[in-house]
């Protein structure tokens, strides 16, 4: 078994690693580069509280061999805040009550992210389906679609949701 | 245990790497589950997602899609637009952004929406090894156990303009596997049914090409009383399982009622 020399460019920043053949860019990502906000909840794909951006594109990153991935741009959860000040989807997240227990929110948040960035002006039922993938085991989706929805209305100008 | 992660730059590499035992990973999303949770033998596995085979083009009449584009691009490739309903169908976005068209031909039942759909299209896959390749049907594909070699392609023909039609019956509306899948071709002349191929899927162990539903199709005219005889001769054909998204009973009796709708949009 060997370990590879793995450079991946992590929110801007060029991070470079021993990845293990088994080593996930999850893995990579939490144990040794220290970014927690991606979860590990399910190691199947299936609750996406691992979700990141993969050269822009929403990945569950734990079944993605880092390996496999050499040379590419993660986005993460750590990457939106601009030191204290949140990004617009986590501003709204925090308004809205859309964080409970808070373990699916950088998944969730992640996932936004991607959909807004393809669809500027979702409608209910395109977050439903951009976020179709994210568990919320608090339920809370209500609170979350609809901060997606404010936080689209923020970036596009139209103000916070009263 | 993962031991060796290849990731080829071209596919010469990797057919003679999967040629010496290593398993081929598309986007990972039936392999990385299993791994992240099972001990499993030392294990090399050869990544796909260098090696160039990935994209779309045209080859006379057809669209010839590489094995290891993923679902996503295949979902927002407009010239691709009848497979799109198909992928939105599978998984969530998150997962489409990896999971590939070669790999989802080998998803499990009731997994591997795209392989039905490509069935009903007359899809031919291209297999390779370090001898050649070897053109075949989609259909002969999924229907058998595995193969020697790699899939590098999906070629698939448009079809005439309204005649794919395609349903999937999920628990929820996005993101849950299949409780029954139907893709049809279906063409009408002189008022009745003059081709149907129709393919099934999440009611067997692999997709079903229905050939006693198409039968019961041809040369009748294409209304609710055919259909229903045709959901009826297809209950022979059809041997659903048990599992977590629905009883075998259960998957038994809709099958005639999401094959109507399927058809008939009713």
């Amino acid at each position: 078994m060997s370990a590879k020399i793995t450079t991946i460019r992590v929110n801007g920043a060029e991070r470079t690693f021993l990845a293990r053949p088994e080593t996930t860019l999850l893995l990579a990502l939490r144990e040794q580069l220290g970014l927690t906000g991606a979860k590990r909840g399910c190691a199947q794909g299936a609750c996406g509280s691992c979700t990141v951006l993969l050269d822009g594109a929403p990945v569950v990153s734990c079944l993605v061999p880092v390996a496999t991935v050499d040379g590419a741009e993660i986005a993460t959860v750590e990457g939106l805040a601009d030191g204290p000040r949140l990004s617009d989807v986590q501003q709204a997240f925090l308004d809205g009550f859309a964080t409970q227990c808070g373990f699916c929110t950088p998944g969730m948040i992640m996932s936004a992210e991607a959909l807004l960035a393809r669809n500027p002006d979702p409608t209910t039922a395109e977050v439903a389906e951009a976020i179709s993938g994210n568990v919320c085991r608090c339920t809370g989706y209500q609170p979350i679609v609809s901060a997606i929805l404010d936080a689209a209305r923020r970036r596009r100008g139209e103000g916070a949701r009263r | 245990m993962l031991t060796e992660i290849h990731v080829p730059d071209d596919v010469p590499a990797v057919l003679s790497l999967v040629a010496a035992g290593a398993r081929p990973l598309g986007g990972g999303t039936v392999l990385m589950p299993w791994f992240n949770d099972h001990a499993s033998p030392p294990t090399e596995l050869v990544s796909l997602r260098r090696a160039g085979l990935a994209g779309v083009h045209r080859a006379g009449p057809a669209w010839v899609i590489g094995a290891a584009t993923t679902l996503s691009q295949v979902e927002h490739d407009p010239r691709l637009e009848v497979l799109s309903p198909v992928v939105r169908s599978i998984a969530s976005m998150p997962v489409r952004s990896l999971a590939t068209v070669g790999g989802n031909l080998f998803a499990r039942q009731p997994h591997g929406d795209l392989a039905v759909a490509l069935v009903a299209l007359a899809a031919t896959a291209t297999l390779a090894d370090p001898g050649g390749t070897v053109e075949l049907p989609v259909e002969d594909l999924v229907a058998g156990g595995p193969r020697p070699g790699l899939v590098t392609a999906v070629a698939v023909e448009p079809p005439a303009p309204g005649t794919f039609r395609y349903l999937k019956a999920a628990r929820r509306r996005h993101n849950s596997a299949s409780l029954v899948t139907v893709a049809a071709t279906v063409t009408e002349s002189g008022g009745v049914v003059t081709g149907a191929r129709v393919a099934l899927g999440g009611v067997g162990a692999r997709v079903v090409r229905a050939h006693a539903v198409e039968a019961a199709l041809l040369g009748r005219p294409f209304t609710d009383a055919t259909v229903r005889a045709a959901g009826q001769a297809g209950l022979s054909e059809i041997a659903p399982a048990d599992d977590a998204y629905a009883s075998a009973w259960y998957r038994t009796r809709v099958f005639p009622v999401h094959l109507r709708r399927a058809l008939l949009g009713r």
